[in-house]
């Protein structure tokens, strides 16, 4: 078998009793756009520091084309990186900022400005080549540091966080670019985000990080159709969890009863579970609807609240059981009879729903 | 990764290792007089033949010494308590002040802990003797004030910036009079910026050595001056002695200092 | 006056807030700036009015010497400083806070101790019979004693010692401030320790530097004490000369005079240092 391009090995890392990242295996091929997702803390942070050099594991390894990269020292691993702060060099202009990992390369003077001017126009920069980091927005910022990571063909560019300190619409704007710069230079990108849509917006695939381990890896629609677990589901997209307890399951459809007694059958499980067992339904927002349709379950509900977003509308129902169901119709859809109107239904396809186990 | 203690490798030994030996630099001195007063050579020869108290017993029943330093223990006193009352008066205008020239101003306050001393010294020796003051406590007393009160103002400065003053207004607006807010509220805020000025402003008088050689008279002698007077004679170890209390003072200051820090900032 | 003094423009015609500052305006004023001036109109009146002090002072070998002297040893004594300091500064930023604490206490009870207990301190240190001496022969290093005391080596090492708290404190926070971030980001970027520090540490420490270095310079410019009592007779600096020609020449036209050209020395060097660092950080030091 040949080595795949980056590989992390068993990459473990303990801070004194605490274990910040649990023997993490992740083979990455060339070109990839990869995002580690995950809470704070979930030590996603620290795997890529791992592979940037800045942290050595405790155990395991990692490697680049089959071999260990450990072992070198950082400015050596010739990996870039784009920093969750704006880490660009405040004395040095755009340009230099730029050129700098060039310049610590002993480049001759040409290339050098031929490869600043490409990284800038890449970045569409070119009007800002002499001016200084402190002149610049957030997101020219994070713009200048990506051509400067971009600017010696790293074959990794690791992304930490990178939008974080921007605004919404900024963010949006710039995930664009790095979409395109990512198609355009073919650079295997490893990527560090809280932030689940921007994860499904960039990545081809997602490894979904909880307190040290990966929880689930797939690409954006494995974690957001299929979910491994409860916590996939409820980090990945927008979610609904109603407890039931499980009566049987037959050739892969299972049946529950809710808390109010309402019976839902044909639900899709991964795991068998045992007659009686406590389990959690699980449904997207998106996924329920006011109206029935054609192989629909449906829950009676009193409708607490509803208001208008635009593209959609929000709809907060209660159970009998008194758990609240967030419903996502489109604006389209009939508009409720207004709020706190009892005696209501709300309706879902069983195919789309999930069972996880308590 | 230069600025990452732990990442920092072989160069982390060798830049440790330097701040170890400065350390040890910026301590020999102060160690060495210490165990040296304790020697019993005349002529300070180190390690000493053997150990002595006797340099301090000639020192303690010499009335010169103890008057020299109870002289500037009164001056020292005197200029900090009036150079911390003046240098407050003053932040306040400095901090809070709405005029053009604020800046300037400040910068005319923190002059004197800029121009050379010696220069100062004359100056104010010459004008003293013309008016006569020269060799008076009073005269020793002002031209100390004058050069304490930056060290007075900056750390008292510092603490009103520090300082929210809608605190003040608050308590103004709850019925206090704007002196008794101050008095109140204010003040015991800025506590540990008015503290260290009045520890700055102490040493900045009890360590003076210049103005006090010019304005010293037989009579009026400040413990600098003794030592001066004593180094410029012969390295007595007399000296030494004298030197190893003010290093005792000194530490007593400064445990004093951490002390009623952590005190007054709970 | 106590309670109006605070209040915003209280007393009449004066500037709004400025009122409280009145006595310390009255007191340096009368005390410091009347002195001062005196003495600068009496190089130019004493024995009679005329320039012919500058003329002695400029026109003088001894003197120009002396001028000469002064300067270098303060920029000896800054270069040395600066070299010294930043690598403690350096550490001290970023060394965990329970062994830098000891670095620090060390560092301020040097500056807390009596100058002249220090200078005397090294004074015996460094005298031919001193404990240096001895401890060089001791080890074979030397067979003759070196004359470390009543020339430049025994000035800069005395001066060095004074004036390191003042460069080591106000570098430790101007690298306090500098983002670690940035250092990973240009080792990342291929640089290597010594290209990440001459390329990016030193030039963001720079103003820090700068400001700090200046400030040695200009107190070593005018120190009096540890020149006086460390350095020689042949490269006496120009406070001491300033002192002696008033105090035992008794010749204050020219004591004054010379005072004058140090006056505006140190002012003009202050001025560019609170360009540096901005009025409000002037003193560093505290």
């Amino acid at each position: 078998m040949t080595p795949s391009f980056l590989s992390i090995s068993a990459v473990r890392k303990t801070f004194g009793a605490f274990v910040a990242v649990h023997d993490v295996t992740i083979d990455v091929p060339k070109g990839e756009f990869l995002t580690f997702l995950g809470p704070s803390g979930s030590g996603k942070s620290t795997t890529l520091y791992a592979i940037a050099g800045f942290q050595d594991p405790s155990s395991g390894d990692v490697l680049l084309e089959g071999k260990s990269l450990l072992s070198v020292p950082s400015h050596k691993r010739n990996i870039g990186m784009v920093f969750q702060r704006y880490t660009l060099f405040p004395h040095l202009s755009v340009a230099e900022n730029v050129a700098f990992p060039l310049r610590v390369r002993r480049r001759p003077d040409g290339e050098v400005r031929r490869k600043v001017a490409d990284m800038l126009a890449l970045v569409r920069l070119e009007n800002f080549a002499d001016r200084q980091p402190g002149a610049l927005s957030g997101g020219q910022q994070q713009r200048v540091a990506l051509a400067r990571a971009l600017a010696y063909d790293p074959p990794i560019l690791l992304m930490d966080e990178p939008l974080s300190a921007l605004d919404k619409k900024l963010r949006q704007d710039i995930q664009t670019e790095i979409r395109r710069i990512h198609r355009e230079t073919g650079v295997t990108i490893l990527y560090v985000t809280h932030d689940q849509e921007e994860a499904l917006h960039l990545s081809d695939r997602i490894a979904l990080f909880r307190e040290g381990r990966i929880e689930q890896i797939g690409t954006g629609e494995d974690l957001y159709l299929r979910p491994a677990s409860e916590f996939v589901a409820g980090f990945i997209g927008n979610s609904n969890f109603l407890p039931a307890e499980h009566l049987e399951t037959a050739a892969g459809a299972a049946t529950v009863r809710l808390a109010d007694g309402s019976i839902v059958s044909g639900l899709k499980t991964a795991k068998p579970f045992g007659k009686g067992q406590k389990v959690r339904l699980m449904v997207r927002p998106e996924a329920l609807s006011l109206t029935p349709g054609p192989a629909s379950a449906a829950l009676a509900v009193e409708i607490v609240d509803t208001a208008f977003f635009g593209d959609r509308r929000r709809v907060v129902a209660r159970t009998a059981g008194g758990d609240e169901i967030d419903v996502r119709p489109t604006s389209d859809a009939v508009e409720p009879v207004g709020a706190a109107a009892t005696g209501q239904r709300i309706y879902f396809d069983p195919a789309s729903a999930f069972l996880f186990p308590v | 990764m230069l600025l990452d203690y732990d990442r920092l490798g072989w160069l982390r030994v060798a830049l440790v290792g330097f701040t170890a030996a400065v350390a040890a630099f910026l301590l020999l001195p102060v160690v060495f007089i210490v165990l040296l007063s304790f020697g019993s050579s005349r002529w300070l020869a180190f390690p000493p033949p053997g150990w002595t108290l006797k340099w301090y017993q000639q020192l303690l029943a010499d009335p010169t010494w103890i008057d020299a330093a109870l002289t500037s223990a009164k001056i020292a006193a005197m200029a900090a308590i009036s150079a911390v009352i003046i240098g407050l008066f003053a932040s306040f205008s400095l901090v809070r002040g709405e005029f053009r020239g604020r800046q300037l101003l400040r910068g005319l306050l923190l002059t004197p802990m800029v121009l050379p001393v010696v220069v100062f010294a004359i100056a104010v020796y010459a004008f003293f003797l013309r008016i006569g003051l020269a060799g008076t406590t009073i005269g020793f007393v002002i031209a100390h004030t004058i050069l304490a009160l930056p060290f007075a103002i900056i750390p008292i400065t510092a603490a009103l910036e520090g300082f929210d003053k809608s605190i003040e207004d608050a308590a103004i607006v709850c019925g206090a009079s704007p002196l008794q807010a101050k008095l109140r509220i204010t003040l015991p805020s800025i506590r540990i910026g008015i503290f260290s000025a009045a520890i700055f402003a102490f040493l900045a008088s009890w360590d003076e050595v210049v103005v006090a050689i010019f304005m010293a008279s037989p009579t009026l002698q400040t413990l600098p001056v003794k030592i001066w007077g004593s180094l410029r004679a012969d390295l007595s170890p007399v000296v030494a002695a004298a030197s190893s209390l003010l290093v005792g003072l000194t530490l007593c200051l400064m445990i004093v200092t951490a002390l009623l820090r952590r005190k007054l900032s709970r | 006056m106590q309670e109006s003094s605070f209040r915003r423009g209280s007393i009449a015609g004066l500037p709004a807030g400025s009122g409280s500052a009145l006595p310390a305006i009255i007191l340096v004023g009368l005390f410091f700036i009347v002195p001062v001036v005196a003495l600068l109109l009496r190089s130019v009146t004493d024995p009679e009015p005329g320039l012919q002090n500058y003329a002695a002072l400029f026109g003088s070998d001894t003197y120009v010497r002396v001028f000469l002297n002064t300067f270098l040893v303060a920029s000896v004594v800054t270069a040395v400083t600066i070299l010294v300091a930043f690598p403690v500064a350096w550490m001290l930023a970023i060394m965990p806070p329970a062994m830098g604490s000891i670095v620090f206490g060390i560092i301020i009870l040097s500056m807390w101790t009596n100058l002249l207990t220090r200078t005397y301190a090294w004074m015996v240190l460094l005298q031919r019979t001193g404990v240096i001496n001895r401890a060089l022969m001791g080890l074979g290093i030397i067979h003759e004693p070196l004359p470390l005391i009543n020339n430049l080596a025994g000035v800069t090492i005395g001066m060095v010692y004074i004036m390191l708290p003042f460069m080591i404190l106000p570098l430790v926070g101007t690298l306090r401030a500098i983002d670690p971030m940035t250092l990973r980001a240009a080792a990342l970027c291929g640089a290597s320790p010594f290209d990440a520090f001459r390329r990016v540490l030193l030039p963001l420490s720079l103003p820090g530097i700068a400001a700090g270095g200046l400030m040695v310079f200009v107190m070593s410019l005018g120190y009096f004490v540890t020149p006086a009592l460390l350095g020689g007779t042949s490269n006496m600096m120009l406070a001491e000369m300033i002192a002696q020609t008033v105090q035992s020449l008794l010749n204050w036209g020219l004591g004054s005079a010379a005072a004058f050209v140090l006056l505006v020395v140190t002012m003009a060097l202050y001025a560019i240092q609170l360009r540096l660092v901005g009025a409000r950080r002037a003193g560093g030091g505290l």
